[in-house]
This record gives C-alpha cells, structure tokens and sequence, in this order.
C-alpha cells in the first residue's frame, strides 16, 4: 500500500504536470469544499501521528492553535531530515515536491495560515533546488499566492536552508533557526501551537505527515484510519540500511512485522536471519532490539514503546554479527556530543562525558565501573534536559547496556572485541 | 488566583508565577544558578528540578507557572537524584581551585556542591579547557570555571543593552565570551563579575585582595551620582575593599554602575591627613594640632567683616550633616550671608523666585519611570550622567515608550527607538518654544510638532532636564518652558507627574534642602537678606570684595565653569579648605582642616528624587582627619554662639526640624523615607526665551565626563583606565577639513588661551561644536570658557604628533 510514494516511480513524477495528471491539487480543492473545521476532523479521524519521531497526533496539533487570535500564524515543515539512518523526507521532495506543498496547503487552510516555511536540511542541495522549482511551479500557476488557486485564500511559501545542526530538527530549536539565532531549543511551555515562529501560534510538521494530507483528505479519515492497526494507523515509510540484501526506503501499513519487512521487502538480513545481531528500529536515538525481540515484534508505536525503543523517524538500521556493537555504540555518542546544542547541564555535560566513557571503552580501556557509570549518567540525562535531544544521547547507550552488556564486559575484561 | 501546594504548604499566587517564586514566598529555598529574579528565564542548568505530582518527569521550577491544584515536592528522592546527577555534571569539568579563586567561600557551586555534590570524582577523562578573554580593566576571567548559565549574557542582552557576550560552539565545546575581545563598552561591566555564579567573571581590581569570608559588610549608600544606589560596602581592617550591590527594587534593583563600583580605589589618592597651616606670608604648609589649626581657621574668619567672608561646598561628596552646619555656622556664627554650592551653574535668574524643592527635583519616582510612554530628555544624557536612573529609562523604552532627546549632539545610547534631535548650543529653548505653541495648537512643523503631537497623546509623558539644560545659558527659563509644556498635556497633577530636573552630583539635592544657597535657608525658607551665588562670589573674592573663602570639600579651579576666575579668586581671597582631598585649592588655603572621605562616616544622602539616605561607615579615614561636622562644630567653639549640637543624633535632630523628611524619627518600623515628597511645582512662571543668534566659529561644550565627575573617581586609577582623559569630540567631517586625524593633536585656541587635547573623532557630535570633558589639569578645556557670554567659540589647529 503505497499513499506518499505512490507516484515516485513514474517519469518526471516532481512536476505539476504529473502531479495534476495524476490527480494532484483535487485534495486541496475538496479541503476548500469541507471547510477548515471539518478538515481538522478528517485529519483526527485519520488518526495520523507526527512521522517526525515524537509520534504525537497530527490532528491534535493543529487544533491547539488557537482561533481568534489577533497574530499571524505560521506553518513549518520540517524537513531537517537529521536522524542518523533517516532518508525518507528526502525521496518524497525529491520525486514529489508537489504532495508535500499540497499538504501544507490543507493544513494552511485548516488552520488560517497565510506564511509557511519549509526547513530544509542544509546539506539536501539538490533537493532544495528542486523543491524551489516545484514552489515557483506552483506560482506561476496560481496555485500558491494571494489568492491561492483562485480560492481567495492567501498562502505563500518559502524555503529556509538549514546549516546542517542536528538539533534545528528540534521543532523549537528550528524556529530559533528560522529566527536566525542559534538553534537552541527552547522551553517548553509555552509550546510553539501558542508562541512559535516570531512569537505567534505555530504549527510544525514533519514532511512526511504532511504529504500524507492530501491522500487523507481525499479519500476520506476514516480510509486512513483503518490502514495499520489501532492507534498506529496509515502507512510508514522505513529507510532500512545496514546489514540488508536490498536496502531503501518501504512504504508499509504500520504493524507489520519487523521480520516481514526485512525478509520481504528489504530482501533479508545480510547472511541469514541468524547473522542478525540487532535492530536500531526508529533512528539512532532509539534503543537497539536484538534479535530475539526482533523476529517476533511488529512495526508500530505501542509494540515499540513496549519493547522500550521507539518507532522514531522509522530510520531501521540493521546489524549483523560482524558488528562490534561497542564501537557502534561509541561512534553514536561521539554524534550525540558532536550535536548537542550545550544549553543545558546534563546534556551538554552528559553527552562529553559519555562519548569519552565510550571511546575509552571500544578501545580496551574501560573499567567494570565505567559499566555502571554509563547507566548512572544516562539515568541522569533522561527526562532532565530542556529538548529530547538529551534522552535520544542516552537511548543508544541504554539500548546496548540493556541487551549487549555482555560485549561491554568483553571489552572490558579481555581489551578488544568479542566480533574480532 | 492559583492555590498549590508545596511541600504540604499552601500558597494563593498571581497567575504565571513560576513555582521557583512561589517557594520563595513560603521560604523554600530552590538551589539554582542560572535563574535571576532580574533577568529572563533561561532554564538552562537544571539544578531548580522539582517533583510535580502528575507530572512524569521532574519540572524546572524557574520557568513552569504555577497551576491550580499542584502539588509540589521540592526535595523528594526523585528531585535529590536529579540534583545529585545535575551537579556532578556541573563539577566534572569545573576545575578544582576553589582556594585559589576569588568567589571561593561566596560561591553558589561550592556552597551547593556541599550540598548535593559528592565527595569523590566519577569523572576521569580530559577536562575542558578553554581559554581565557580580555574583558578591559574591571572583569578578570577565569572561563575554565563557567558553568554555562549565561546570567552574563542575558545581563548585557536584557539590562545593559550592549550585546557583547554570547556563547560560540555547541555542546561541550560551547565558550561564553565576548564577540570581540578588549573592553566592554557598557557602564555597567562590573554587574557580570557580580551575577556570575561561580568564579569565571570576578572583579579585576578586587582581584586577590580578600577572601570573601574575611570581609565585613555594611549598607552604603552610592554617593557618586544623585540615584544614590544602595550598595553593600565590603571591607576588611578598616578598608572599603569592593562595592556590591544591594537589592533595592524601587532604585538600583540588583545593578551598580562601573564608576559607583569600582571608584572606591580613589579613597585611598591623594587624601588630605592631617590639619595644616601657612603662617602667614609662607610659603609650606605645617602640620599642626587640631585647636591650633582651629583656633587659626577662626582667627581668619574674625579678621575680616563677616560680609567679606563667603563659603562654597561640593555636591558630589559631601554628606547632608557637614553640609547643614556648614551653612548654619556661615549664616549663624560667623554671620555671612554668602552660601552657595552651584558652581557650574551659569544662569541664576530662578533664585529671585521662591522656587519650591518640587521645581528642582523629580517627581516622577524611578519606579515609575518605566511606566512611561513618552519620555522626553532636554539637555540629558542618562546613561552617562545617571546611569541606574537610564536602567529604568530603557525599562520603559522596552515596554514600548517613545524616547526623544534635545541636546546639542545625538546620544550614545541603550535606549530603544531613542529619537535623536540635535540643537545649536543654547537651541533647546528655542525648540520647546515651538514644542509649547505645538501644545497649544498652533500648526507646528518638523521637529518641535513631532514632539507636541507625542505629549499631546501621551498619557505618562515625562520630561527630564539634564546637566546641559542645568547649566544651560538660559536654564531658568528652559525649566519653565517645560513645565508650562508639562501642565499644557495635563501631566503635571497628583496622579502623574512628569517634570523631573535631574541633578546628576550625589548630594545637590540635600544642599538645595538644607540651604546651602544664597537665597534660602534650610528646608526652603525665604531669607530676608540674600547673599551672593557662587558665580558672583568668585567674581568677588577676584576683586577683592570677598575676603575669605570658605571652601567645604571644593575645589573651584576644578569645578567652576570659568577657572581663570577661580585661580585669581584662590589667589586674592584668604582660604580655607576642608575637605578629605588635596587639590589646588587646598594647597592654595592657609588653613586646611583634614576631613573624611564617603564610606568613612555617617552620612545623609538626598538622591535626585529627593529621597533621603542615611550611609554608614565601613572605612576608616587617614588617622587625624575628623568628620567634617565635628571639625565645624569645633570651630564654631571659637566664636560668641557655637552651633548648638554635640553629637551626631542632634545635629540629625536639628536637620530634621528644618526639614521634616530628614526626620527618620516619624517613619514606622522598616519604613524608608519616600520619594518625591515634595510640595507641588510651581506654575504659570513667567516663561521669556531670549532670541538665540546662531554664531560663526566653532563651538566649545564642555560636559561631565562620568568617569571622572566627582573628587573621588577623578583621583580613581580604575576609573582612569575607563575614562578617555584629555580628548576633545569633532564630528569627522570638521576633522577633515582642519586635517585632524583620530587620536591626532589638537590646538584649542581662544584669544590668548590655549589648550592641547587629542581628537576623537564622533559622528554623534553636530558639525561646527566641539565636545570635551570638564577634565583636570592641563586638559581643562574649562581654562577657555567664556563664563559670561553663554558657551565659548574657539578655533582649532592641528598640532603634529
């Protein structure tokens, strides 16, 4: 079941002109039909949640901006795409530009939005370009303007690139971005749905959601709702890499089994579903499984958060035995440490120290103390820190020492790897 | 109203308080570092976690508003944990100098790490380092201690309004520091070092000096502008060692100025240390006893007609108690009528009128000043004449207030969206004449009906009237024009009042309350006999009318406008000087009577919204010197009626039956004495604004320069680093066509008189007038100023070198 990339694979699929032939800008129009409160209502009947990593209702969201307000207010698409192994957002800009701004432009409609921005990850180039071209498309067409598709609604749309920080994927450390100071994140309350962008209620969404709109919109919430299974409704699409025979980017009715999705489309692990070691399953911020858990657990949000990992940006990173999960976990904290913005304690603390504990670890050096302290300091990081870059820092390590503590100790007791 | 509970204590608070305030309200101490009740939230350490019921993870309590129905846990196991965890992440990379650190012993980190820190270190891996910045002459840096709470950077953001600090890289790279490295240009440094938390900000000059628990405390108060900021005065064997702030909210709130700060190295220069007499016809200056020195002091004073003596005080540093006997022994003992402390004052046409206190202070308090939504400045520069009074100003600009100036050159200002309008020497008045027909509904154009539109709509219009419009060739009749304007746009009544002269010296507003002026006595009584002002008794002590000068704390050859007539007035006239400093004018006297300096006694200050202050002493003076009441009480002793108190309480006794807000008997307990309590201002004044005839040549001003505005800072070596001594302001394209360059030597000529200063060049100054400092010594452009004829024209030569 294909509804975001159902038109990637044609010819020239990021022009108006295959976007309209195939029946591209009907779901706007039918929004404008609705009306903006129904529309609201379709997207919640939809049960559609954030596909940024945070999974909160998109619906929801949106009707926490408050009505009546005398401010502007501004819809942001995020598509700062950072999540290590997340690659997703990038294929839909690339090959249907024209589903994300239709998307935007429903939720504009819904929402009373004039201003949208789209935040695109400094290091996607191309794909700016392309997405510029689709946006001054739609333009010249009078699709987006001051009166939008000859609607008499107002919505324009521009593009800000970002300067390639990880933590600017954080939606308020985004409009920080945007607002062209550093991208710190900031404290919440108050949330962006009543002071955002410029000081003014805000809408953030992930690309991702967002071009799954027009699909809700136009064939109804309740279609939507009944694909997946309860309370993780719709498709996902998951960039499966690693120890794969065929790596990539799936679309899939969410609950699928992690096990279907690797043997079936990914075209199985690398050397056999015995070479597996474990599964990063939501990106690198979520907690391995390994494989044990992996043959039986299903790609949703609760089966997920029951297993103590997350369904995250859906970024599936795939480990086989020949890894030495110590130096994977390491490689990540150096990330973590690298990308923390330093605002706050724990994190900016936490994440040095970890990195540091880590790389003395894969090379030999750690101690059966060290073990404890990795627990101890992410315990100390989780739940304490002003964004949830802090928490994703802790999760790796947590994830490892969790169910590969034994290669800690390995490392620990005979200065080298177990994997060789 | 919101009712929580917090640590089973309930608590009604305004909505939006943070639970962090709440606490305090109920005593709870909540640790923290980066929150400041002054400053904006940044809910960046963590250290203020608490416990929420229903909450699943732990709430900083700095920045979460309070809701109905919380219940609050401040040290639960879930909070201790989460401060144990907070604070071994603050101390791994905090190196470990505790005893060689300033802050050590008034640390927040060491005190709480007591607390939640544990006594071993997990940590052992490689500490930060970072190196350290050049932040000018007042802030030492150690960065390797910051704790990243960027109180120093919300401060110059929020506060100071100069955004020099920020924080550069991320993560555990991150380093607070100046963008730019070398001075800070704010006057109010000296705040970082006092916020910061922990050791990486600490005040340069106190560097190693003292250990913080070695130091007394006392509460000062600031004498060294007329906001009279409350300070703490720390000091160690009888030496004022550093100046902190004390939290007032209606003054100063938690911020000093670098001068009241940092000025305090100047007690310590050039002091006066015991009592000394010329014989006559010598030449040295002896040493001598007290009663000697006394019984001389008096044989001078009788030696002459009591007419042909006439005395001059300082407003900058000296305390109500000396300035009140002065007069009294001057008007009642000696029986001279000639009394007077405004020497830089140029016109005096406003003492033939009985001029109320209300006419001559504020009377919008400082609090209240934020609360203004048009703010006009006449002849002001607040940030560098009054600075905590400017704080509250761009208080106001930030919530939105109009600010104009009208000054003879645009402001180097904080203040937001400040309209600048630049008038010719002796313009203003003719300006706010147009302002005034503006009010009064004549069509008005340009400047002045831009101003007339924004009083006529304003609902807290305020005006303030600067050290220019005070000494203005026309000052009189400046004030009266603005007051005429204030009570055109109704803002001059009991709800709000907005006429405000702000006399910058720390204490001129307790020599006006205590007549230390030709015209009145004490607590604005009429005189039947009025003497001569200042500027008249110069210019009689020059020819010989006046015989013996009486100077307290004085020096007229660097505080007169006109100091060729001060020299030759020292120079004929007889003198004595009391004072804590020797200066020309001591050096000049034949007796001088050593006195104390601010810090070293009791004393009262009047601040400019005429509140009066009662300071302490923390200090001790040079050994022989005395206080300076005692040292007049004494002399008085020489003559028929001595004053008749014997110890500071009566003396005080007495102020206060003069004047009854210096009567602190009347206040209830905790009660401090009010601002503005004064009489109503004085209205429909006659207002004449004589032509002003635009002159050719270049124009001298001469301006207080805040780092060296009082006899304590000018001898200050700190304050010698901040000031630029010497310098003489020309817009650049003057500069040009004399082929001045910046820095170059300038020759300042008028007629005879010559003066040479190196240029600066400032775009901020009007073409065809230059700016310099009132300045001492060789630099003192005052040496060129016509006192007579309004402000000085000169020519300028370029000098090699």
């Amino acid at each position: 079941m294909k509804i975001v990339y159902q038109n990637i694979h044609l010819p020239n699929s990021h022009t108006l002109a295959v976007y309209r032939a195939n029946g591209g800008y009907q779901a706007v129009l039918k929004a404008i039909e609705l009306g903006p409160d129904e529309v609201i209502e379709e997207v919640k009947r939809s049960g559609i949640r954030g596909r940024g990593g945070a999974g909160f209702p998109a619906g929801m969201k949106w009707s926490f901006i408050p009505k009546n307000d005398p401010r502007p207010k501004y819809l942001t698409c995020n598509a700062d795409e950072g999540e290590p192994g997340t690659c997703k957002d990038r294929d839909i800009i690339r090959y249907d530009p024209h589903r994300l701004i239709e998307g935007m432009m429903i939720c504009g409609f819904a929402v009373g939005i004039q201003q949208a921005y789209i935040y695109i990850r400094g290091e996607f180039y191309r794909e700016t370009e392309r997405l510029q071209a689709a946006i001054d498309e739609a333009y010249a067409d009078g699709i987006l303007g001051d009166n939008a598709l000859g609607k008499g609604f107002k919505f324009h749309l521009a593009i800000h690139r970002g300067g390639g920080a990880y933590v600017c994927g954080e939606e308020t450390g985004l409009i920080e971005s945007i607002e062209g100071k550093k991208g710190q994140p900031r404290l919440k309350p108050p949330f962006p749905a009543n002071i955002g962008l410029y000081g003014c209620p805000t809408v953030i969404n992930n690309v991702e959601t967002l071009a799954s709109i027009p699909s809700i919109i136009e064939r109804g919430g309740a279609w939507y709702g009944a694909l997946g299974v309860a309370k993780s409704s719709g498709t996902k699409i998951f960039s499966v890499s690693g120890h794969v025979n065929k790596p990539g980017n799936y679309e899939v009715e969410l609950g699928i089994p992690l096990k279907t999705l690797l043997e079936e489309h990914a075209g199985g692990v690398r050397g056999g579903w015995n070479n597996l070691k474990g599964v990063i399953p939501g990106g690198s911020s979520s907690p391995i499984l390994p494989a044990e858990v992996c043959a039986t657990i299903t790609m949703d949000y609760d089966a997920m958060a029951k297993a103590g990992t997350m369904l995250g940006s859906g970024a599936v990173i795939v480990i086989d035995k020949s890894v030495c999960l110590v130096r994977a976990i390491a490689r990540l904290s150096r990330f973590y440490r690298h990308e923390s913005c330093g605002q706050c304690t724990p994190c900016r603390e936490g994440t040095g120290w970890l990195a540091q504990i880590m790389t003395r670890m894969e090379a030999g050096q750690g101690t059966m103390e060290d073990i404890d302290l990795l627990q101890d300091i992410c315990n100390n990081i989780g739940g304490k820190t002003i964004c949830a870059l802090g928490d994703a820092a802790a999760g790796p390590v947590m994830g490892a020492l969790r169910s590969f503590k034994e290669e800690f100790i390995y490392h620990v007791e005979h200065g080298r790897c177990m994997a060789g | 109203m919101p009712t929580l509970i917090i640590d089973g204590k309930e608590i009604d608070v305004k909505p939006g308080t943070s639970i962090m305030e709440a606490a305090k309200l109920l005593g709870i101490y909540i640790p923290h570092f980066c929150y400041h009740p002054k400053l904006p939230i940044a809910g960046n350490c963590r250290m203020c976690l608490v416990e929420v019921e229903k909450m699943p993870k732990p709430v900083i309590s700095c920045a979460m508003p309070v809701s109905e129905g919380m219940v609050v846990k401040t040290d639960s196991p879930m909070v201790r944990t989460a401060r144990k965890g907070v604070m071994e992440f603050l101390l791994i990379n905090h190196p470990l100098d505790c005893p060689v650190c300033d802050q050590g012993g008034e640390c927040t980190l060491q005190d709480l790490a007591m607390k939640y820190g544990p006594d071993r270190s997990r940590f052992h891996d490689h500490k930060r380092e970072v190196p350290n910045h050049d932040l000018g002459p007042l802030i030492e840096t150690e960065m390797n201690r910051c704790i990243h709470c960027t109180r120093c950077i919300r401060f110059s953001e929020d506060v100071s309004g100069v955004e020099q600090m920020g924080a550069v890289y991320r993560g555990d790279h991150m380093m607070v520091g100046p963008f730019v490295e070398g001075h800070l240009e704010s006057e109010l440094t000296g705040n970082l070092a006092e916020i910061c938390p922990v050791g990486a900000l600490n005040f340069k000059p106190f560097h190693f000096q003292a250990r913080g628990w070695e130091l007394k405390h006392a509460d000062g108060v600031c004498t060294h502008c007329s906001v009279g900021c409350h300070t703490r005065l720390d000091h160690l064997d009888g030496r004022i060692l550093r100046v902190m702030a004390r939290g007032w909210d209606a003054g100063n709130e938690s911020w000093l100025c670098d001068k009241g700060r940092f000025a305090i190295d100047g007690l310590r220069e050039g002091r006066l240390e015991a009592p000394l007499v010329r014989p006559v016809n010598g030449v040295v200056q002896n040493k001598v006893s007290w009663p000697e020195a006394l019984d001389q002091a008096a044989a001078i004073l009788k030696s002459v007609k009591p007419e042909e003596v006439a005395g001059v005080a300082s407003d900058a540093i000296q305390g109500g108690e000396e300035l009140f006997a002065f007069q009294d022994l001057l008007r009642n003992v000696v029986g001279t009528a000639h009394v007077d402390h405004r020497l830089r004052q140029r016109d005096f046409s406003g003492d033939e009128q009985p001029l109320t206190r209300a006419d001559l202070l504020m009377n919008t308090p400082l609090l209240d000043l934020a609360g203004a939504d048009v703010i006009l400045l006449v002849g002001f520069d607040p940030r560098f004449e009054t600075p905590l009074l400017n704080f509250r100003l761009r208080r106001a600009s930030q919530a939105g207030a109009r600010v104009i100036s009208i000054h003879t050159r645009q402001l180097n200002s904080n203040l937001l969206g400040l309209t600048s309008i630049v008038v010719a020497p002796g313009g203003e008045a003719q300006l706010l004449n147009q302002v005034l027909a503006g009010v009064d509904g004549a069509a008005v154009e340009g400047d002045a009906g831009m101003v007339a539109a924004l009083l006529k709509g304003a609902k807290k219009p305020v005006v303030l009237l600067g050290e220019q419009a005070i000494v203005h060739p026309e000052a009189e009749g400046l004030r009266r024009l603005v007051v005429a304007l204030l009570d055109k746009v109704g803002a001059i009544g009991p709800n709000w009042n907005g006429f405000n002269r702000v006399a910058s010296r720390g204490n001129a507003a307790a020599a006006q309350d205590l007549g230390v002026v030709p015209h009145r006595g004490p607590g604005y009584t009429r005189l039947e006999r009025a003497g001569m002002n200042a500027a008249a008794i110069l210019e009689a002590a020059a020819e010989g009318r006046i015989k013996v000068l009486f100077l307290l704390g004085v020096d007229p050859t660097e505080e007169a406008l006109d100091r060729e007539l001060a020299r030759k007035a020292l120079e004929k006239a007889r003198v004595i000087y009391l004072g804590a400093y020797g200066c020309e004018a001591s050096r000049a006297a034949e007796v001088v009577l050593a006195g104390l300096a601010p810090g070293e006694k009791p004393m009262t200050l009047t601040n400019c919204e005429g509140r009066v202050q009662r300071g302490v002493r923390a200090g001790n003076g040079p050994l022989e010197a005395k206080e300076d009441w005692r040292i007049l009480r004494g002399l008085s002793d020489r003559f028929a009626s001595p004053l008749g108190y014997n110890d500071l309480e009566s003396l005080r006794k007495r102020m206060a039956t003069n004047d009854h807000r210096y009567d602190f008997a009347r206040l209830g307990p905790g009660e401090t004495p009010r601002a503005c309590d004064h009489s109503p201002v004085t209205k429909g004044l006659p207002v004449v604004v004589r032509a002003f005839e635009p002159a050719s040549g270049i124009h001298l001003v001469v301006e207080s320069a805040l780092y060296r505005d009082d006899p304590v800072a000018w001898r200050s070596p700190v304050m010698g680093k901040l000031a630029r001594d010497g310098r003489l302001r020309i817009h650049p394209d003057d500069a040009t066509g004399l082929a001045i360059g910046q820095d170059g030597l300038v020759r300042v000529l008028q007629g005879e008189k010559r003066v040479e200063l190196r240029a600066d060049l400032d775009s901020r100054v009007p073409r065809g007038v230059v700016f310099g400092d009132f300045g001492q010594g060789d630099h003192a452009l005052r040496e060129l100023c016509d006192y007579v004829n309004g402000y000085s024209r000169v020519s300028l030569v370029a000098l090699p070198g």
